[in-house]
């Protein structure tokens, strides 16, 4: 697909997505019911879950994207990847402040060795490292690789990870949503949750494509810069 | 057959440098037992008893002497570029790679056993009356930690930020490691049944085929020029 | 001087907050004013940390635009 295009495509999506973020923000302020048991607080839900979802998913295209680099060496996959993985960061930062921001008042206390809030902490360890190593070679290309290959190990580990840190009890609300007897949300709560996933969803693609087109061109300058250097030393 | 072969030449090669220089085995044995003397201090023997948390303290240093050692497998190598000529010769790179993470095992295992007996020694403990599921208890551990530690610590020996990367890179994915060995060791320490240690030991499994396997298959991306 | 002076009104509103806000009739309310600075503050940090990346995406734009008008 043309770059003008895709870029047209990301403002869309991001647009619309603020416009799903405000209204989201109304729903949860002014519209949807308070929660019995967990109070007011549980409306952190709202952008809790979506933002988890993002960052699980953004993982997923970047280890995805790096797999089939690794395989094909297409640069368009690395960039997809590296945008994705931004993302991802981003989201994944909003978890966990949001995360203690609820556990604060829900459980008493900041912080737990709950099994998916050390998932998450780790996985922005995986994140972080993905960034780490894509900057720390001479040779850009090696970075490439070596945050490809960070990518892929870390998503062959995460479901172990996932097993060994739920070995100790889950103290973390048991899923609600995802049940094999139906949802067992208000069905408001439920409405405006599946408002924050696809908010959550929209933006995250708009700002990806438009991060992907930005590297597009960023590349470019830098073929053009190595093209004119390489005819002036010829 | 080949293929085993060269994964015994490249294991023996390495195995030959280091009892020639003894440059990373007398690093992390010093390294272990000062760690032992300095964990001694650590615990106020009046509050914790020792033996209560020895399992959680010999897997921490297994793991920060591990990496001391094995972080610099390809230091030597990449230091007289002698590696790029190891690259040139017309073997399959996951056999080279499996080469060398045996032979860190073989120098890891080693150092393991020396903080076992220190340890024991030092801290009064009894092993429990299995010792050859602690053992394999802890030979899947270390496999697992060997596999992702060798890939790792070819990656940032080919970057400018050198060992310093390893434990970033390497901390999150040791988890399951800590977890279930810490969980595995405690129990056999404590003389409970086996029948407690069996998933640990399972998971353990699982942990070392993921590592070996994926370092098996990414290995050539990372060495790559 | 205006800045100032809302400043200084913010700053004794902040220090007394907790007190206006324990001036409500139960307990209920205490809690209540708590649980809702955390979910304005999770709000909040949604926002900022998806406008960071806005920005900084905008910012790596002009530059590269720059670049390839320069190249």
């Amino acid at each position: 697909m043309p770059r003008d295009r895709l870029q047209r495509t990301g403002v869309a999506l991001a647009a619309l997505g603020t416009l799903g973020a405000v209204l989201l923000l109304w729903m949860v302020f002014f519209w949807v019911p308070t929660e019995r048991t967990l109070g007011i607080a549980q409306r952190i839900f709202y952008v809790h879950v979506p933002s988890a979802w993002i960052a699980f998913f953004a993982f997923g295209i970047v280890a995805l994207c790096s797999g089939v680099y690794l395989w094909l060496r297409d640069e368009r996959l690395d960039m997809a990847a590296l945008a994705a993985a931004e993302g991802g960061m981003v989201f994944c930062t909003i978890m966990l402040l949001t995360g203690p921001l609820w556990a604060r008042v829900s459980w008493g206390t900041w912080w737990t060795w709950e099994p998916r809030l050390v998932l998450t902490l780790l996985l922005w360890f995986v994140y972080f490292s993905y960034f780490l190593v894509r900057n720390a070679t001479e040779n850009p290309d090696q970075g490439k690789r070596f945050a490809a290959v960070v990518g892929i190990v870390g998503v062959l580990d995460i479901p172990l990870i996932h097993v060994s840190v739920t070995w100790m009890r889950s103290l973390h609300p048991q899923p609600v949503v995802l049940r094999s007897d139906g949802p067992a949300l208000d069905p408001d709560m439920l409405i405006t949750l599946m408002v924050g996933l696809a908010t959550a969803t929209t933006l995250f693609l708009g700002l990806f494509l438009m991060r992907y087109t930005v590297e597009c061109l960023k590349r470019e300058v830098d073929q053009r810069r190595t093209g004119a250097q390489a005819a002036q030393g010829a | 057959m080949d293929y085993l072969r060269v994964i015994w030449t490249v294991a023996r090669k390495d195995l030959l440098i280091e009892m020639r220089t003894r440059e990373r085995i007398a690093a992390m044995g010093a390294f272990v037992v000062l760690v032992g003397v300095l964990f001694n201090y650590s615990i106020d023997t009046a509050i914790v008893r020792p033996q209560e948390i020895a399992p959680g303290i010999i897997w921490m240093t297994i793991i920060l002497g591990g990496l001391l050692g094995i972080g610099r497998t390809f230091h030597l190598e990449e230091e007289d570029g002698a590696f790029s000529g190891v690259l040139q010769a017309p073997i399959p790179l996951d056999a080279l790679y499996l080469g060398k993470t045996a032979a860190n095992l073989v120098i890891l295992c080693l150092v393991t056993v020396l903080i076992f007996l220190v340890f024991g020694v030092f801290f009064g403990l009894s092993f429990g009356s299995h010792p050859f599921v602690l053992l394999a208890v802890v030979f899947l551990a270390l496999l697992g930690f060997v596999g992702l530690t060798t890939l790792f610590s070819a990656m940032s020996a080919r970057t400018t930020m050198g060992e310093s990367l390893l434990p970033v890179l390497v901390f999150p994915l040791l988890v399951p490691m800590v977890i279930f060995g810490v969980s595995a060791t405690s129990r056999l320490f404590a003389g409970r049944p086996l029948s407690e240690v069996a998933g640990s030991v399972r998971m353990l499994g699982a942990f070392a085929i993921l590592s070996v396997g994926a370092g098996a298959m990414l290995f050539r991306h990372v060495v790559e020029e | 001087m205006t800045i100032r002076t809302c400043l200084l009104v913010a700053a004794i509103l902040a220090i007394s907050s907790p007190e206006l806000l324990a001036q409500g009739t139960d307990l209920a309310s205490q809690t209540l004013g708590r649980a809702y600075w955390h979910v304005f503050a999770a709000y909040a940090i949604g926002w900022i940390m998806v406008l960071g990346w806005v920005i900084s995406i905008a910012r790596r734009l002009v530059s590269v635009e720059q670049a390839l008008k320069g190249s």
